[in-house]
């Protein structure tokens, strides 16, 4: 179990959400009406999971791989990708995640 | 080979409750084998066509592009949301297109056009995600390899002189017959010599050696009349050799047969016939026709039958032997299934005789 720390997208009161061990985080953040829609279910084809983590978290994660490579370079020609973009789908939860701190990406 | 014939031998002894069981033998209790196949004449499919066809117990798309430089043989069911791109699908310039929401692909099966994605998904840049069977055009014919696990082939088509070579050869005679068995069981009867003495009524049991290197199998039957080339299940060419008496100079015809299963228990037997191309009116195309003649029916003046008379009635009824009782005048059944074996995967050991792979 993680709390994760949530930005609304484009700046907001940040909310806490449980998240438990072994979910993508794009289920978690699908689930809790945080304008995250997942379309594609987690194969790293749509984009739709697309957030940015806090800079403190950046070197904390799984690296991205190659697919996430590729669909945030396919995005980053609609919205702003930064080197602290990842695709939700991409993170999965464990206790050393618990204080993650993310905003939710813009809609591509 | 003995030794070969041996081992298979060996890990099936024969037993008498074994020879007097048939009800739970199956006519033909082995996957579809792996190999090169037959699809269809290149002229029966025009540019822009698509069409059905049922081939490796399931359907399969086949269409020519708009430019008539490709074919592909595809798996009907669109990657994306299982539309059948067979029904209401069609060909859109070098692709095939699914009529659900208009994805497109090629005949390698790379995913080209979506038309509505704003990021095209990472894997389509990657692989190819629509089935496809690695398709090639040769002998004028449209050929596809299939493997149940979707592998890429590990040998080629050869060359054929009597269907490639611009000058030399002629003969348009074709057919294509219906067996209600697997391939296995039609091939098996190239080494089982004995059956044309019997079966066919040939005048002796003719001597057979067969040579076996990877895929491919020499049978050199009655000391050289038959000589077959075989190239994995799919491809056989059988060259007949005998005496002219008019010339008294050997004449060599050929038979082409390319067999594919329809079903696991079912086949299309198409062949095509060819001889030198010898002068209109000459004793050598009269004999060349005669041979042909003979290859598949009775030719006139002759008692023995080809294999259009008298296989049929035996192939469609008869049931699959793992565990045959083989006697001393039986060709050499036993290597041949050997050596065939290796086009399956995951075949049943029990009902198959094909010793399980390590």
């Amino acid at each position: 179990m993680a709390n994760v720390r949530v930005t609304p997208r484009g700046g907001g009161a940040e909310l806490t959400l449980d998240a438990p061990d072994g979910r993508p985080l794009m289920e978690v953040l699908r689930d809790s009406d945080t304008g995250v829609i997942g379309t594609c279910g987690g194969m790293c084809s749509c984009g739709t999971c697309h957030v940015y983590v806090k800079d403190a978290w950046i070197g904390k994660l799984q690296p991205r791989t190659p697919d996430e490579e590729m669909m945030l370079e396919g995005i980053g020609e609609l919205v702003e990708v930064r080197p602290s973009s990842r695709l939700s789908c991409q993170i999965e939860i464990d206790a050393s995640l618990d204080g993650l701190e993310i905003e939710i990406g813009p809609i591509a | 080979m003995s030794a070969t014939a041996e081992t298979v031998k060996s890990q099936q002894p024969i037993n008498l409750k074994i020879l007097l069981e048939s009800q739970t033998l199956q006519r033909a209790p082995f996957p579809v084998p792996v190999g090169w196949y037959f699809i269809d004449y290149s002229d029966n499919l025009k540019a822009g066509e698509m069409r059905l066809i049922n081939l490796f117990d399931q359907e399969w798309v086949l269409f020519r592009t708009e430019s008539g430089q490709k074919v592909g043989v595809t798996d009907p069911y669109c990657p994306h949301l299982g539309a059948h791109i067979g029904h209401g699908g069609k060909v859109c310039g070098e692709n095939i297109r699914c009529p659900f929401h208009h994805w497109e692909y090629n005949t390698e099966g790379w995913c080209q056009k979506i038309p509505y994605a704003k990021v095209m998904p990472p894997i389509t840049k990657r692989q190819p995600i629509l089935r496809t069977l690695p398709t090639v055009e040769k002998y004028g014919m449209i050929w596809s390899y299939f493997h149940p696990n979707c592998e890429a082939p590990t040998w080629e088509l050869p060359y054929i002189p009597e269907l490639e070579d611009k000058t030399g050869y002629a003969g348009k005679r074709r057919g294509s017959w219906s067996a209600n068995t697997c391939i296995q069981e039609i091939a098996e009867n190239g080494v089982d010599v004995a059956h044309l003495r019997f079966l066919h009524n040939a005048p002796m049991i003719p001597p057979v050696e067969a040579t076996y290197d990877g895929p491919r199998m020499v049978l050199n039957i009655g000391q050289g009349y038959i000589v077959g080339h075989t190239y994995g299940p799919g491809l056989n060419v059988m060259r007949f050799t005998q005496m002219n008496p008019a010339t008294n100079k050997p004449c060599t015809s050929t038979m082409i047969s390319f067999t594919v299963p329809v079903t696991h228990d079912k086949s299309q037997m198409n062949m095509c016939f060819r001889h030198v191309d010898y002068p209109e009116g000459s004793s050598e195309l009269a004999f060349s026709k005669k041979q042909i003649d003979h290859m598949i029916g009775a030719a006139e003046g002759e008692d023995s039958a080809g294999f259009e008379s008298v296989d049929f009635i035996v192939w469609n009824n008869k049931r699959f032997r793992p565990n045959p009782l083989l006697c001393d005048g039986d060709g050499p059944i036993f290597p041949f299934r050997k050596w065939f074996s290796q086009f399956y995967v995951n075949a049943d050991p029990a009902k198959t005789g094909v010793p399980a792979k390590a």
